[in-house]
């Protein structure tokens, strides 16, 4: 039997700072593989683009095009705005109506996180690694926490990571709404995006009954709020959570039968197989074109490995495949849930082991974010941070999403941008 | 026998000429000779209209025919408004013009001479020596262009071919009334329905190709777009030639008289798709004269929306309607003709100035210290905007008034005919105003940069602001205007038309204009009053809170630096939405070029490429065919009856001879 | 079943605020401010344990507090003030009973009475911020019944909304939309990161308070502020607030 031939479905996921190793996921077999002291990076793929947010000052997230012609310009839509209510500019490059191309620039929101972590506690670090990008708190600390533990080799208790599982879910399940509501705030469905908006509330809400603090700050670290998660709460919670997956079927229907939203999102943006894979999309974006990866299943750690999780999927790839695969996930989060409050281990039990370091002091930690697969790189020197990498979703999907809408129109635009769910603080840690 | 009025019409006429003649010596003396000849015919034009008639000289023309040079109250008002207008022109070229060569001020001189000589004619042969003179001129005057001399050669053959073929329809209509009257002289005519038919078609087309009407607008944008002639020859040919044309038109039809119903059908619905045409492409064109050429397509066609309607209302027996659809029409007419010089010649003041025809490129470079040059602009702009107080808000509130009226009609084909056209002239005055935005936007007022060098636009920017000036009155004074009108309404049409123009409410008498009775009124004097008492609250009320202070900050551009990536919202931007929108209709593609290594995106390598969205004109490609169609004619018959073989010639000769002998032979 | 039916099934979600007080879902008592019960002096340990020094062996400042809830165990508990927003600086390090011996500050935008259009610039936050500040525009909250409007310029604004720490590169974007409000304008900080720099105070590239590039006139802790804080904050700009005895 001759050997298999090699997949061609090979994605970039992570490349170290210092050159060591870089990541892919190979699709086809469907698991992540490790390459060591990988090429230098050739300028315009996707491990040049992410590497340029460690610059200092404005930077563009994508590559861009050399397009002139009569009446072409520059339009520079940000850095304040309201329509893009982050700290974030596009350029866009038109000669009016026309999208030609879109070049996202970060850089304006750079804090400085990753330089400030060497010589933290990890506790420390966690503070402010929550404060990264508060929306999405739970899996950039979640994927922070199995970097260092595994770069410690430590053992977490398991009602832990069925704390980190609970929080993670609940922060999907807001920001799958808050996406839903932006795009259909843009179609001008204002009744829907009002019900939607009031959901995501009473999620916001409950994380906050349930953990103390609305954005799970403090909720995964030592020494953070207390928590309301014994039997009697759970079942609450359970109660709570089932009204809410009622409320949000008869919201997503009525979004289903309406032409207006609906025609607007599809064929919008259009991301092909090929686009997503080559430039290592991640998340509902890389679903949404037909490619079967999930951190949660393709790299289980507790409590996933034990749990099921239907995998939506479209094939289009267009802006309404976004869309409904996150409500596809919303539903299936709703089901998670259900199954992680019902299954609670004993506090007395053993704890799980982290995941082997890939290299001495230096571990390797990936959580299923709302918008994808977010990568955290801890080097550890005794108890204290050495060093911090880190791919953010909208890292990887900036120049999918750049390179989708070449060819669209003004209009377009917010559709496409609200369909990825970016977060711009993500990008300029 | 002609008194001194005639004299000096004589004298005016002439005066054209030897100022043509003159300028071979000296550029300025000639226009300055044309200058003090406009401002004498103008006059003499005023006088005809005060007393009815001036007669000039009499003589025997060259095919045995009486010849008289006269103004009577028609041709008057258009020796008025053409006289204006060259006044501006002619002063305006004594700084503009400063190419060495002296054949410009020579074209320019007789331009204006032979349409003096058209307009005072008093028989149609005249009129067709001042016609083809006129065309010709004015293609000695488009060659002077200086774009590419490929353009400019191919663009002014084109002017000329569409010349000569209205001075051939002309002919025929000329021919048509020689036979219904028996003479040539300019004078009131019974013809057969037939002939009255075949005159009436070939008037219209004819006068219709110079006005630059669809489906002939070809005739007018492109010898002024594509060759970018001289601004002062541009005025003269968007607003007298086209003048002209009018007055052709006017003249004929009032010598035609009981026109049926159908002759009115057929100019309102040319005038009103012209008018939609030209505001169309007015919207999308980015050239600073092509731009104000689109806008006369459009008003020439409003010109004949007001005479179509008109002549309905006269078949039909609206004699209110009748006389306020022609006052429209005459002041139409003259609104066109002062705003577009005032136009063409700030177009002529933003190249001097900015040194580009191209308003992506001007992008408010123009002077901004020309504040005269800058208020021009802003009032021409504005009246073919049709802006309250102008005087083109006055005119096309009465056309789109007589549209309304055209419910008055019995018949329903007629009444749809002018529910139609008044659709088209609604949607043509919106786009119009986009157009006129965006000629205003980006000459003068787009994020104003000062320029290098802006002394040689010195002394242009004065007259285009005089010439604003006049708009401004024309507008304000429209009830007094259109009185003055008179007599040359009652020359075209007889007894029974009196000026549109009573009192209403608590308006003092005569100052508001009656568009039926009753239907609608309109006050013009009265609005700047109401302007400036809003004006007062406004000012009145900041001056007693004691808010003075102004404080200046950078146009908001997302919290970007003003200029930010060096560029900025481009003029071809701001009608892009109208060019995809509208595509169909505007025959919109995008064209690529030097694409990169392939047309699949996501390429690692950053590609380039050059983009052009495009739009064309569809008659034009309908005229390329034609003449590609004659071309090949041409070429068929070249190949197949003169092959220049000695033999088939010589066989030509024999049948020939042949035919003739039995032919004699058969006769004899 | 319809957008109406779903609706009327809903019910009505909006809050009276401020006609009543904060309910406890709106605000969890553990997003209050740190104070220690019974006032006094903050135990040591607890002036150890907090990783921004809002707590100093002197008193608590509100505006440096990040809500990491770390001290809770040292002796300090949430103090039990939902509206905790200020007109000054000062008065968020000094406890309740200091800021009550000067006479607080005239409401800076009482002049336009009940409508008031804000503007929201983003200068460097983690996101959480922004999505509570545009959150009181979600049914729970509904700005527009106690007259407050977003707007999309902010030559449209009375009021601009400040979240995020300041970075060097939003500097330059910050005094350009500050100076195109016009007169009479108000700057509200929402969060810890505008008012002191929050959890990255001292990182090189940030300013720890926007204060001195558009001059702040309410004071919003938290981190973040719930969406009913943000509200109380716009309404003192109209002396219309809960405290104030508003709630009108």
């Amino acid at each position: 039997m001759s050997a298999p031939a090699p997949s061609s479905e090979r994605g970039p996921v992570y490349r170290a700072p210092d050159g060591s190793f870089a990541l892919f996921n190979d699709y086809g077999a469907g698991r992540a593989m490790v390459v060591a002291a990988p090429p230098a990076p050739e300028p315009g793929t996707a491990f040049e683009v992410w590497d340029r947010r460690r610059a200092d000052g404005p930077r563009a997230l994508a590559p861009a095009q050399a397009i002139d012609g009569y009446g072409v310009f520059t339009f520079p839509y940000g850095p304040v705005s309201m329509g893009v209510p982050e700290a974030g500019r596009f350029d866009l490059r038109t000669y009016g109506e026309r999208l030609l191309d879109i070049v996202p620039v970060g850089g304006f929101k750079s804090r400085r996180i990753l330089a400030s972590l060497p010589g933290l506690t990890i506790a420390d670090a966690g503070l402010r690694i929550e404060r990264l990008a508060g929306p999405v708190s739970a899996s950039h600390v979640s994927a922070f926490l199995l970097a260092a533990e595994s770069a410690a080799g430590a053992t977490v208790p398991a009602p832990e990571l069925w704390v980190r599982a609970v929080a993670q879910e609940l922060q999907r399940l807001y920001n799958h709404l808050r996406v839903i509501a932006r795009v259909a705030e843009a179609a001008a469905q204002n009744v829907g995006v009002a019900q939607t908006q009031a959901l995501a509330e009473e999620i916001l809400q409950l994380e906050g009954r349930v953990f103390g603090h609305r954005w799970l700050f403090g909720a995964l670290l030592p020494g953070g709020p207390p928590r309301r998660l014994e039997s009697a709460d759970r079942r609450a919670i359970a109660e709570e959570l089932d009204r809410r997956s009622r409320e949000f079927e008869g919201i997503w229907e009525l979004f289903l039968e309406s032409r207006t939203f609906v025609d607007r999102i599809q064929t919008t943006c259009p991301v092909s197989r090929e686009l997503a894979v080559r430039w290592g999309a991640v998340g509902p974006a890389l679903r949404a074109t037909g490619v079967p990866w999930d951190d949660r299943l393709r790299i289980p750690v507790a409590p996933y490995h034990d749990m099921f999780l239907a995998l939506p999927k479209e094939t289009e790839g267009d802006a309404l495949a976004r869309v409904v695969v996150r409500a596809e996930e919303i539903r299936a989060s709703f089901l998670l849930l259900e199954q992680l409050l019902g299954r609670w281990p004993a506090a007395s039990g053993a704890g799980e082991p982290a995941l082997p370091p890939i290299a001495p002091g230096r571990g390797l930690g990936r959580a299923e974010g709302p918008s994808g697969d977010v990568v955290y790189d801890v080097r550890l020197d005794g108890d204290r941070i050495a060093g911090v990498g880190m791919r953010s979703p909208s890292d990887a999907n900036w120049p999918v999403f750049a390179l989708g809408l070449r060819e669209g129109v003004f209009t377009d635009f917010h559709f496409a941008c609200e369909s990825f769910g970016f977060l711009f603080a993500e990008s300029d840690a | 026998m002609t008194g001194p009025l005639g004299d000096l019409l004589t004298v005016a006429v002439a005066g054209f000429f030897v100022g043509a003649g003159v300028s071979f010596f000296g550029r300025r003396a000639g226009y300055a000779i044309a200058l003090v000849a406009s401002i004498l015919f103008g006059g003499v034009g005023a006088a005809a209209m005060f007393s009815g008639h001036v007669a000039g000289p009499q003589w025997t023309g060259p095919i045995g025919n009486p010849e008289s040079l006269g103004l009577d109250a028609l041709s008057g008002f258009f020796a008025v408004t053409a006289g204006i207008v060259w006044v501006a022109t002619s002063a305006y070229s004594l700084s503009y013009d400063r190419r060495p060569s002296p054949v410009l001020a020579a074209a320019y001189g007789a331009t204006l001479g032979s349409i003096a000589v058209l307009l005072s004619s008093g028989d149609f042969v005249l009129f067709l020596i001042g016609w083809e003179g006129m065309t010709i001129a004015a293609y000695a005057m488009i060659l002077q262009a200086t774009g590419r001399a490929g353009r400019v050669v191919s663009a002014s053959f084109v002017f000329l071919a569409f010349g000569e073929a209205s001075t051939l329809l002309v002919l025929v209509a000329v021919a048509g009334l020689r036979v219904a009257s028996g003479s040539f002289l300019e004078s009131p005519t019974v013809a057969g329905a037939l002939l009255a038919n075949v005159v009436f078609v070939s008037a219209l087309l004819g006068f219709g190709l110079k006005m630059g009407v669809a489906p002939f607008h070809m005739s007018e944008w492109l010898p002024i777009a594509h060759s970018s002639a001289p601004s002062n020859a541009s005025a003269v040919l968007s607003s007298t030639l086209t003048l002209a044309g009018v007055y052709g038109l006017f003249r004929v039809l009032s010598l035609l008289p009981s026109p049926p119903a159908w002759w009115g059908a057929v100019m309102l619905s040319i005038g009103a798709i012209s008018a939609l045409l030209g505001a169309l492409f007015a919207a999308v064109s980015e050239h600073s004269k092509g731009l104000p050429a689109y806008s006369t397509i459009e008003n020439n066609g409003l010109i004949l929306v007001a005479l179509g309607i008109a002549l309905v209302a006269r078949s039909e027996g609206l004699s209110t309607l009748y006389a306020f659809a022609l006052y429209a029409a005459f002041f139409q007419a003259i609104a066109h003709a002062l705003a577009k010089t005032a136009l063409f010649l700030s177009a002529g003041y933003v190249e001097r100035s900015t040194g580009t025809f191209d308003l992506t490129t001007v992008e408010g470079r123009a002077k901004r210290s020309g504040r005269a040059a800058f208020f021009g602009t802003l009032v021409a702009a504005l009246s073919l905007a049709a802006a309250p107080p102008l005087a083109g808000f006055v005119s096309e509130w009465m056309i789109l008034e007589a549209l309304l009226q055209s419910y008055r009609f019995s018949p329903f084909g007629l009444e749809f005919v002018g529910l139609l056209a008044g659709a088209a002239v609604a949607l043509a005055a919106g786009l119009i105003v986009a157009a006129m935005v965006k000629f205003l936007g980006f000459t003068f007022l787009w994020r104003p940069r000062p320029t290098a060098d802006g002394a040689r636009a010195d002394g242009l920017g004065t007259v285009v602001g005089a010439v604003g000036v006049v708009v401004v009155g024309l507008g304000v004074l429209a009830p007094w205007v259109l009185r003055a009108v008179a007599p040359a309404a009652i020359a075209f049409a007889g007894t029974g038309v009196p000026p549109p123009v009573g009192s209403l409410l608590a308006v003092p008498p005569g100052w508001s204009i009656l568009s039926g009775a009753p239907f609608g009124i309109l006050s013009p004097p009265m609005i700047p009053f109401g302007l400036a008492a809003g004006a007062a609250v406004g000012v009145g009320y900041f001056a007693l809170r004691r808010m003075r202070s102004v404080r200046h900050v950078d146009p908001w551009m997302a919290g970007s630096a003003p200029g930010v990536a060096g560029e900025t919202y481009t003029s071809f931007g701001y009608s892009t939405g109208l060019r995809i929108m509208l595509g169909s209709m505007l025959d919109t593609r995008e064209v690529r070029s030097d694409a990169g290594l392939s047309a699949e995106v996501g390429l690692a390598t950053p590609e380039s490429y050059n983009v052009e969205l495009e739009v064309l004109d569809r008659f034009k490609g309908f005229y390329d065919g034609l003449v590609r169609f004659g071309v090949d004619v041409s070429d068929l018959l070249k190949r197949s009856v003169m092959p220049g073989d000695l033999g088939r010639y010589l066989a030509y000769v024999l049948i020939v001879t042949l035919a003739a002998v039995i032919f004699a032979a058969v006769v004899a | 079943m319809s957008w109406l039916g779903l609706a009327a099934a809903r019910g009505i979600l909006t809050t009276r605020y401020p006609d009543v007080p904060v309910a406890e879902e709106e605000l969890p008592r553990t997003g209050h401010g740190p104070a220690v019960p019974g006032g006094g002096r903050p135990p040591a340990d607890a002036v150890a344990v907090c990783p921004v020094e809002a707590i100093d062996p002197d008193g608590i400042d509100q505006g440096r507090c990040i809500r990491c809830a770390r001290c809770f165990a040292h002796g300090v508990a949430p103090d039990g003030r939902a509206e905790a927003a200020t007109l000054r600086r000062a008065d968020l390090t000094g406890g309740p009973a200091e800021s009550g011996s000067t006479p607080n500050p005239e409401a800076p935008l009482a002049r336009l009475g009940r409508s008031l259009h804000v503007f929201l610039i983003d200068v460097g936050s983690c996101g959480a911020c922004n999505q509570e500040v545009l959150a009181i525009a979600n049914p729970f909250y509904d700005l527009q019944r106690l007259g407050i409007f977003f707007t999309n310029s902010p030559r449209h604004a009375d009021v601009l909304l400040v979240v995020g720490v300041l970075t060097d590169e939003m500097r330059p974007a910050l005094e350009r939309t500050y100076a195109a409000l016009p007169s009479p304008k108000a700057v509200v900080a929402v969060g810890a990161c505008p008012i002191s720099g929050g959890v990255f105070r001292g990182h090189a590239g940030l300013q720890p308070s926007v204060d001195a590039v558009a001059p702040v006139d309410v004071f919003v802790p938290g981190c973040p502020p719930a969406p009913v804080q943000v509200l109380d904050a716009l309404l003192r700009l109209g002396d219309r607030s809960r405290v104030d005895g508003g709630g009108r």
